[in-house]
């Protein structure tokens, strides 16, 4: 098998003290990031084209005077790169320093606090607030929509959101606009989500290293060190997007993709990332129900009933306790089983159907189609593949 | 999938067709869109102008039903014109000449007459797919011809002639090599989250797990060894749409629903509810009160994905484990644990002898290894293998990585047979009565019969009701304005929503999802003519009419 193709000749660099080889069009942050050399970043992000706009990234290369930003530098043949020194410290701290200067501290009230990378590098940096005049530029709060709330006041203007939702989603929702200080991730006139392009598939969230963007799900229901996560895969289509769910309590608060490699990597749709609420509805089904008029006739109940000659379609809001009463598993299993032996036994094998489920599980599917084909002995057995 | 999911995002052209990727498959849009801003080529042909057209560099709008011609215009073209992989042709198919002959009739003046596709469009979209050409940017590979991938979902196989336009897609991509390699391919997007895994473990009239035949005396005998059973049942079982006609002449007298709502899902509504109200038994086991577990006899209430352990296997292949995530709520308990008792009470009231423990497993983890265990193409697989980033079948040893990339070296058959294929037409053409065509799916926000993404706070406030999408002109010719309430009839029953003019759909097609149980599009569709090999019904082309009811 071929991958993508890469030139036969490969580079030598040394990076920290260690000599590695890399393709050619490799930039430092990538080699240094495959030798699990992490350099501070805030612009820069894997899946999304280089900004180059943080300088956070910045790296001294060998012979040259000046440091350059990692994310957008090429390697070259004996490129000799040191990720960390005192100067280097310095201009990162300095960069810091500045955003700070434009950014709330109020990290012990913010939901992203333990997992902000400015806060992140704040404690690196030794830095509890701001040596420039503090003046937080942009205000705007914009919580138009159920899916995310656009907290102006913590962006850092990164362009992260903007990149994925161009490159990556296609949505092109959000750009930046206004110059200098009035500058601001917006849609056009700064309207609602609603009235752009945007298809709420929260990439933007996502990627976002700060507050500026976050789940409304989530909003006063904890702090990031007090989430339980676990990853599992998405029940809708048949991507199979991996999903990690933050739950508090035992109860989600918010869902995001779970890592590079999946399928998927940080990205989902807007059904995957937001969609789960579904499962703590309170129209769940939570006990097995017997419909009236077979209840009637067990004599489970003393109310005669019969099923209407309306569709249920044609109900606007039916209630399942109208026609159904409820009982215990003991009860619902062995009315199947008697009536599912009476058909086998008057009327062979073929006069039952069983429709698996292409939600359900391998092992579900594969017990349901042993069940038919073992225990009634059909092959009557089909799911929704063609529906 | 012959080819896996990432390797979309470094193809040089992608041709979609019947999928409407940003939509029902959005994650997999996303790997459109990075290869298309790198600069590849999106070639998509579709009756609808669906959002992915935004990033398409050609858009074939055909008319619904009248895409067969067009894929066989494109394959009189590239054979015409000399742009065939005559290598590939030579060294790993048969049968060339026999379907080089069948499309000899087909071209592309032919093709634009059917389907309303200019024959420039046709000829180009020929070249650039089987030259795999970019439209700009620098090729991901060496080779001298670029790669070409195709994406198709069920716009290509709710046909009366699905079997024939998926061997069309498979003639294409082989007449042009684009197989065997990545980022190439025929790819199947599958709608569901285990729609791929329910076929692979035997939820299928006509084989068992592993796609092992149900008429094979041998596959019966040795599973029947493998399940102590006394023997298997070796005719070919009925599939859904079949099974409810079977149902309403009184053949079909017990129907056990395992999580599928039929009242929504499957064609022809009316004849659908009349086959179930008709039943003995109906048994519907569910998360919700769908719409068909209305009429059930008994109602199981079953835990939902999010609260399960056990597998799932995606579109490409991919066998993954779920973490359950959230606890099922009251007594509702996984699907496989309410199987198993139901399974086992059935033995008892059947007196059949068996060990007292047959239909008990401890965990999920145990079905999966007895499944391995039948299931040749998942035979090198477990739980702690599948941790992490899965398996792609087939992977039949321990020691096998799985296969990212079908057909390689050889097909599954040793050489790749090329099918000589005919156009057909749509089983339902429009006429006087009912002069638009009908076209059903699913929009962004919604997920097949609604149960689940209605019921999402946030994905219910963006689409929270249902509509009709109809071409200005269409709407015109009825009086019909934006929003305004409409009446859509066909030969099978009558749907009442709202109209929504847009130039998604060309003139004479009308689109209606199938989520909203208040305007079930399913009402509308027919059952009479399914695929003859696949049994799939026509879903995307019936005739209707629409109404203004203040008119």
């Amino acid at each position: 098998m071929d991958s993508p193709s890469g030139e036969p000749h490969m580079l030598n660099i040394v990076i920290d003290g260690h000599a590695i080889q890399v393709q050619p069009g490799t930039t430092i942050m990538e080699a240094a990031r495959a030798i699990r050399i992490e350099i501070p970043h805030l612009c820069y992000h894997p899946e999304l084209s280089i900004s180059g706009g943080c300088r956070l990234c910045v790296v001294e290369i060998e012979g040259r005077a000046d440091p350059v930003p990692s994310c957008g530098q090429a390697c070259q043949e004996g490129m000799v790169i040191r990720t960390q020194s005192e100067q280097l410290t310095e201009l990162r701290r300095e960069i810091v320093d500045l955003l700070m200067a434009d950014h709330p501290l109020d990290c012990v009230i913010c939901e992203k606090a333990g997992k902000c990378q400015l806060q992140k590098y704040a404690y690196e940096y030794g830095l509890a607030k701001t040596s420039h005049k503090a003046h937080v530029s942009r205000t705007l709060y914009q919580d138009d929509n159920p899916f995310f709330i656009r907290d102006h006041k913590y962006c850092i203007l990164c362009s992260r959101c903007v990149r994925a939702c161009w490159e990556i989603v296609g949505a092109n929702a959000i750009e930046i606009f206004g110059r200098g200080f009035t500058s601001h991730v917006a849609t056009p006139f700064d309207g609602p989500m609603i009235d752009s392009t945007c298809v709420f598939c929260g990439s933007c969230v996502q990627v976002c290293p700060t507050a500026a963007l976050m789940p409304v799900s989530r909003a006063g229901k904890g702090r990031e060190w007090e989430m339980q996560r676990v990853e599992t895969i998405c029940g809708y289509c048949g991507v199979g997007c991996k999903i990690e769910y933050a739950l508090k309590d035992g109860a989600i608060t918010y869902a995001q993709g779970a890592r590079e490699e999946s399928v998927n990597g940080d990205f989902l749709c807007t059904k995957g990332r937001y969609g789960w609420d579904f499962a703590t509805s309170p129209d769940r089904l939570t006990r097995p129900m017997i419909r009236r008029d077979v209840a009637y006739a067990l004599g489970l109940t003393d109310e005669p009933w019969q099923l209407p000659e309306t569709s249920p379609l044609e109900v606007r809001k039916p209630k399942i306790s109208d026609s159904f009463i409820e009982t215990d598993w003991d009860t619902a299993l062995n009315l199947v089983a008697d009536k599912l032996a009476d058909i086998v036994q008057s009327h062979g094998h073929d006069a039952v159907m069983g429709l698996a489920s292409a939600r359900c599980t391998n092992e579900e599917n594969y017990l349901f189609q042993k069940f038919m084909r073992v225990g009634v002995g059909t092959n009557n057995v089909d799911h929704c593949a063609r529906l | 999938m012959t080819n896996s999911i990432r390797e979309i995002r470094d193809a040089d052209c992608i041709l979609i067709t019947g999928s409407n990727t940003a939509e029902s498959h959005p994650v997999i849009g996303y790997e459109v869109v990075r290869a298309a801003r790198r600069g590849a080529h999106v070639i998509i042909i579709d009756p609808r102008r669906i959002p992915m057209v935004d990033h398409a560099t050609l858009f074939l709008q055909v008319k619904p039903g009248t895409d067969i011609y067009v894929f066989l215009a494109i394959m009189h073209a590239i054979i015409r014109e000399g742009w065939a992989d005559e290598a590939f042709i030579a060294e790993r198919t048969e049968g060339f000449d026999d379907f080089k002959a069948a499309v000899e009739q087909y071209t592309p003046e032919y093709a634009s007459l059917m389907s309303g596709v200019p024959v420039e469009q046709i000829e180009a979209a020929a070249r650039i797919y089987a030259l795999g050409e970019r439209d700009a940017g620098d090729s991901s590979y060496d080779d001298a011809r670029g790669r070409s991938t195709i994406l198709y979902a069920m716009g290509i196989t709710q046909r009366s002639n699905g079997t024939d336009m998926v061997m069309t897609l498979a003639n294409l991509a082989m007449l042009c090599g684009h197989i065997g390699k990545r980022s190439t391919g025929v790819n199947p997007l599958r709608g569901q989250s285990n729609v791929q895994g329910a076929c692979d473990v035997g939820c299928l009239v006509n084989v068992f797990p592993g796609y092992q035949s149900v008429t094979d005396a041998g596959a019966r005998e040795a599973l029947a060894q493998a399940w102590a059973a006394d023997g298997l049942p070796g005719n070919v079982g009925l599939t859904i749409v079949e099974a409810m006609h079977a149902a309403s002449e009184g053949k079909v007298r017990a129907v056990y629903v395992m999580g599928e709502n039929p009242m929504m899902s499957d064609p022809n509504t009316t004849h659908v509810e009349r086959a179930l109200r008709g039943l003995d038994l109906l048994v519907v086991q569910d998360i919700f009160p769908s719409d068909t577990a209305y009429l059930a006899h008994v109602i199981l209430p079953a835990a939902a994905a999010l609260e399960k352990d056990g597998t799932i296997t995606n579109t490409e292949r991919r066998v993954q484990v779920l973490q359950p995530v959230l606890a099922a709520p009251g007594t509702a308990i996984p699907d496989w644990q309410i199987i198993s008792q139901l399974a086992a009470r059935l033995d008892a009231k059947m007196a059949r002898e068996r060990d007292a423990d047959y239909w008990h497993y401890d965990s999920a983890s145990a079905i999966f290894t007895e499944l391995a265990r039948v299931t040749p193409i998942y035979g090198g697989m477990n739980y702690n293998r599948l941790r992490g980033e899965g398996l792609q079948w087939p992977c039949r040893t321990v020691d096998h990585p799985g296969t990212p990339i079908l057909h390689v070296d050889k097909f599954s058959r040793g050489r790749g047979k090329f099918h000589p294929i005919a156009a057909h037409d749509p089983a339902e053409q429009p006429d006087e009565d009912y002069p638009l065509v009908l076209t059903t799916g699913r929009v962004l926000y919604h997920y097949h019969t609604g149960t689940m993404t209605r019921r999402s706070e946030p994905l219910a406030w963006r689409e929270p009701r249902g509509y009709i999408e109809i071409n200005a002109e269409d709407a015109e010719r009825v009086s019909l304005e934006d929003g305004h309430a409409v009446v859509v009839k066909s030969r099978r029953g009558t749907v009442r929503t709202r109209a929504k003019i847009s130039d998604r759909v060309p003139p004479g097609t009308v689109f209606l999802a199938f989520h909203w149980r208040e305007a079930a599009a399913n009402i509308l569709t027919q059952d009479f003519a399914l695929d003859p090999i696949a049994k799939i019904p026509e879903y995307k082309v019936c005739a209707v009419r629409v109404e203004n009811p203040r008119a």
